[in-house]
């Protein structure tokens, strides 16, 4: 069993080198280089369109981020609405609660009299 | 290796005279590899052109020269084994008997001649040797192809597939015990035959 597996490993090992000798390789076409580095330049050039594609995209996003900012920047409230503390927004709301009512043609500090007769 | 190692350098720094010269130098063994590894003539071209083209595009990351002729074998195969996945997608998977019309043709044309008698000889061996390999998966069949028809060693062929050689000689033991399997099984069919040479 152990002669006959030796043998058949043998006889595989030979069809193998048989197997290197029957496949011969094709000669290369005349053309090959020249077809070669034109699928070269081929993908060359579509990564070049696909880089500059790529490249203004890029610039186009960063244009477009950089005018959001501005936008976002103006449209914000005054400053001076946030430096004020919790107690001075409070006394201010106070304050106009309180203050007297203003009619119109009549000045506030007048005081009301009831109409004579 | 077939070119100096300051040609590569002068390929990866860019120069297409150096990278011409590297093809001139391999292309006969390319094509030789990847006619073994594909089984079919008529495309041998197009994969071997695949193999120097994703060359160009990956010398840049090629470490040093010294590693070069592994990281060619390496496109090699990886090119060999998408043509082959490309091809059992198109459903035109070339069967173990299914011969290029090529061939077919050449079998036709023999006829007598110690010429014609040698092509008929090494036209059985192909179809029985990948009969033979059709039995194991792509990527085996293309493992033991390197390793017992280039005649790669494990050592190269551990650098190619950048695994451990215990893993290499486990997976190519297998595959040469289900090729050896096939072909006791093919001999006990068959009785005494010429086997190869």
């Amino acid at each position: 069993m152990n002669g006959d597996n030796r043998q058949l490993e043998q006889e595989l090992d030979r069809l193998f080198a048989a197997y290197r000798d029957a496949c011969e390789a094709p000669e290369a076409g005349a053309d090959f280089l020249p077809r070669m580095w034109g699928r070269i330049e081929a993908a060359q050039s579509w990564t070049e369109r696909f880089w500059k594609w790529a490249n203004r995209l890029a610039v186009a996003a960063a244009a477009a981020s950089v005018l959001m900012v501005v936008l976002q920047l103006a449209g914000q409230p005054r400053a001076d609405f946030y430096s004020a503390t919790y107690l001075e927004t409070l006394m201010a709301q106070t304050e106009a609660e309180t203050a007297p009512i203003e009619l119109a043609g009549v000045p506030a500090e007048a005081p009301l009299e009831s109409p004579q007769r | 290796m077939l070119v100096d190692f300051d040609i590569v350098e002068r390929a990866q720094a860019g120069d297409a005279q150096a990278f011409n010269q590297i093809v001139h130098a391999y292309r006969r063994r390319i094509f030789g590899t990847v006619s073994r590894l594909i089984g079919r003539p008529e495309d041998v071209e197009d994969v071997a052109q695949e193999v120097f083209i994703r060359l160009y595009y990956s010398l840049d990351q090629l470490r040093s020269p010294e590693v070069f002729e592994p990281w060619l074998y390496r496109l090699t195969v990886n090119a060999a084994l998408d043509y082959l996945r490309k091809r059992r997608k198109r459903k035109l998977e070339a069967r173990v008997a299914d011969l290029s019309e090529q061939q077919v043709m050449m079998a036709d044309a023999a006829a007598g001649s110690k010429a014609q008698v040698d092509e008929k000889e090494k036209s059985r061996i192909r179809e029985l040797v990948d009969s033979l390999l059709s039995g194991v998966s792509e990527e085996d069949r293309l493992l033991l192809t390197l390793k017992e028809v280039e005649g790669l060693s494990l050592k190269e062929l551990e650098k190619i597939y950048r695994v451990n050689e215990n893993a290499l000689k486990v997976r190519l033991f297998r595959a040469r015990q289900r090729v050896l399997r096939a072909y006791a099984a093919r001999r006990a069919g068959e009785g005494p035959e010429r086997t190869g040479r």
